[in-house]
């Protein structure tokens, strides 16, 4: 019984390591050796060609600050933009989330199955279809202008409120579905233990729900939220001239002005100021739980 | 209140009835998904659509690598049966692939490779003469042997001094296209002459330029005088500036790739920034489109036919060369892709094709339009890269 017992615990030491090496080497490569090079690259000198470019590692911080001073009307564009799409998603997620999880019953698995459904068309059909409903002789556009509520140019394709828009829609099922599963796993009991209480509805939704539903908006926004920063896709279709977002200004440093360093620089800011907007935001949420 | 979790035997017999049923759905349920998904691949594999990748090999030759030609083009730059008909005269075999979507993206991707004296999978490249001018410089295209192609004396007189390949010893052109403007008439309400009617304030929010610094640019440098054949830093720094103060009026609604032809054909924009080539199909979708050669001239871009040094068998390269500058043949390319033959006096040839083709200015323009054009010089790194940057500037937000 020892021996087992004793060869058991031998195993075990060295059995969860080959588990993961597989994942582990898998993102060594793939993950953490680009992002290493990346960050050099960062912080590097061009001092080859401009198309065939050697890289000296130089510490060179002035790509960091020169990138910033340059670009820092569509980096904090981007986030303005990611941060009103997460809001306006999760204002629509959470009603719809609740109502799905406390009071569809029968048709709970036909909505889930609804929220999910545009996904079955790919990103860009969905950006461009956008592009149709919101045509400038369109019903939603003509409907706006009849209320009074058209942005100032007219019209709502190229103007910021369809990107937000777009963001909106794109990322919408990200929200709700963490949302659904946080609000799904509390236990009625609660609510009931709450009502016995003498608690109102709406304090028992204070009070109880809507701390333990946290974990999922806590998930839901961060699904939504840093995608939605990177995001050139929607800017390209349905943005104008004065809506460009920092993707596509690394996309463009990248490909067409072929600055590496710059858009490596930029792309560490942007990681950066996100890691940093999530931490503070976990802190704010009371909750590091993710379901 | 206790409550009873025991569940009810028959309720448990129910479920897992139930279960193995839905286990069973789900597993055909993944059977028929991904046969939904394989299913297009397999229907493309099985189908021969002629131009688009495949191998028509032949059974009399050897297929040995040099009778087979593997050639790179953009999407929709060649017409049916082109590839089939140059096989049954010479004997080679054509692997015709539609990869060449972008020329920046072109040469990201295959850069590397070529410095490293890699083979990229293409004998025969058509890239814009920007590109070509950039891989000439860089020493990474064959130079041709011009007695393999002698249908080359059919060229335009004005093409065989090519700014970027002088004497052709490298590139040959394929098409060109012109840069010109396209208007809906029942939109603007008048007639679109110049470059100057671009910021007509009646138009404003409703303008759409090219975000491509060439192609944006060159008329806008034409109109103030400068010329894109001897491009200077201030130049383009004034045309640049020009653009950003009409965006900040709000006059340009975007900066457009290949994607205006939405936006112009619903009405969104109402003047745009066009290739000429697009222009037929336009036409077609919206009738109240015209396309305009600006009076104060235009840039043309030349998409040009170039063999890398990687290649494998440059006589096949060659010999399509000269088989797409045989008249008959370059007749049918041109009614079928609708961009400006780079060959003279096709009239005739055309004639046999269409003959209203022969005499649609788009696709045959007079010499008078030909005199409006114009080609960038080929421009060094610094230039291209000091250029690019002042435009995505102003382009960029």
């Amino acid at each position: 019984m020892a021996g087992i017992a004793a060869s058991g615990r031998k195993q075990a030491k060295w059995v969860p390591y080959a588990m993961i090496a597989p994942g582990m080497i898998y993102l060594g490569i793939f993950f953490v050796y680009p992002i290493i090079t990346l960050f050099m690259e960062s912080l590097s000198t061009n001092t080859g060609s401009v198309f065939l470019p050697e890289f000296t590692f130089s510490w060179e911080w002035a790509n960091y600050t020169n990138a910033f001073s340059e670009y820092q009307e569509q980096i904090i564009r981007s986030f303005w933009y990611a941060f009103a799409a997460t809001v306006l998603a999760l204002a629509m997620a959470y009603p719809l989330a609740y109502y799905i999880a406390f009071r569809a019953g029968r048709s709970k698995n036909l909505m889930l199955g609804l929220v999910i459904l545009p996904f079955f068309v790919t990103f860009l059909v969905r950006t461009i279809a956008w592009k149709t409903i919101l045509a400038d002789d369109g019903w939603v556009v003509s409907l706006l202008g009849a209320i009074g509520v058209l942005p100032s140019e007219g019209r709502l394709l190229s103007t910021s409120w369809a990107v937000i828009g777009g963001l909106t829609y794109n990322f919408l099922p990200f929200m709700v579905l963490p949302i659904y599963v946080s609000l799904e796993k509390i236990d009625p009991r609660l609510l009931e233990a709450s009502k016995d209480l003498y608690a109102k509805p709406a304090k028992g939704f204070r009070k109880v729900i809507l701390p333990l539903s946290m974990p999922g908006v806590l998930a839901g926004s961060l699904l939504t939220f840093i995608p939605a920063s990177g995001d050139f896709i929607n800017a390209e279709y349905l943005g104008g001239t004065q809506t460009t977002m920092v993707g596509t200004v690394i996309q463009k440093q990248f490909l067409v002005v072929k600055d590496y360093s710059t858009a490596a620089a930029l792309s560490f800011m942007l990681m950066a100021i996100i890691l940093v907007a999530v931490l503070a935001y976990t802190r704010a949420l009371g909750t590091e739980d993710l379901v | 209140m206790a409550r009873n979790t025991e569940p009810n035997p028959a309720l448990a017999q129910r479920i897992e009835a139930q279960r193995r049923s839905r286990r069973q759905f789900i597993g055909r349920g993944a059977l028929v998904a991904g046969g939904l998904v394989f299913a297009p691949s397999v229907l493309a594999a099985c189908s021969s659509d002629g131009e688009t990748s495949t191998d028509t090999s032949t059974g009399g030759t050897t297929g040995t690598s040099s009778d087979s030609l593997r050639i790179s083009n953009w999407p929709l730059y060649i017409s049916d049966g082109f590839n089939t008909a140059f096989q049954a005269a010479t004997g080679i075999s054509v692997d015709y692939q539609e990869n060449f979507q972008d020329n920046e993206s072109w040469f990201a991707a295959n850069k590397d490779a070529l410095n490293a004296d890699q083979d990229i999978g293409a004998d025969l490249i058509v890239p814009t003469d920007s590109l070509s001018a950039r891989l000439i410089a860089l020493g990474w295209l064959a130079e041709l042997n011009p007695d393999n192609i002698p249908n080359m004396a059919n060229i335009r007189p004005d093409l065989k001094l090519l700014p970027a390949d002088p004497g052709n010893k490298h590139v040959l052109p394929y098409m060109a296209g012109i840069v010109g403007i396209a208007y809906n008439k029942a939109e603007t309400g008048r007639e679109i002459t110049s470059v100057d009617d671009l910021w007509d304030p009646a138009f404003t929010g409703r303008v759409s330029l090219f975000s491509d610094m060439r192609d944006g640019l060159g008329m806008i440098m034409l109109s103030q005088g400068n010329d894109p054949a001897e491009p200077t830093e201030e130049a383009v720094r004034q045309a640049a500036d020009l653009v950003a103060s009409e965006n900040a009026n709000g006059q340009i609604r975007k900066f457009t790739g290949n994607d205006y032809q939405d936006d112009l054909t619903s009405g969104n924009i109402i003047v745009a920034q066009v290739y000429s080539g697009d222009v037929a199909q336009l036409q077609e979708e919206n009738p109240d489109l015209e396309f305009v050669v600006p009076t104060g001239g235009a840039t043309q871009f030349v998409d040009t036919m170039a063999i890398p040094y990687t290649t494998k068998n440059q006589a096949g390269a060659e010999a399509w060369m000269n088989f797409v500058y045989d008249k008959a043949n370059y007749a049918k390319l041109i009614a079928s892709v609708q961009y400006i033959p780079v060959l003279a006096d096709m009239t005739e040839a055309l004639a046999v094709e269409d003959p209203e083709l022969a005499y649609n200015p788009l696709v045959n323009p007079p010499q008078a339009t030909i005199d409006l054009l114009t080609s960038w010089a080929p421009l060094t790194d610094e230039q291209e890269q000091t250029f690019a940057s002042i435009y995505t500037d102003v382009t960029g937000g």
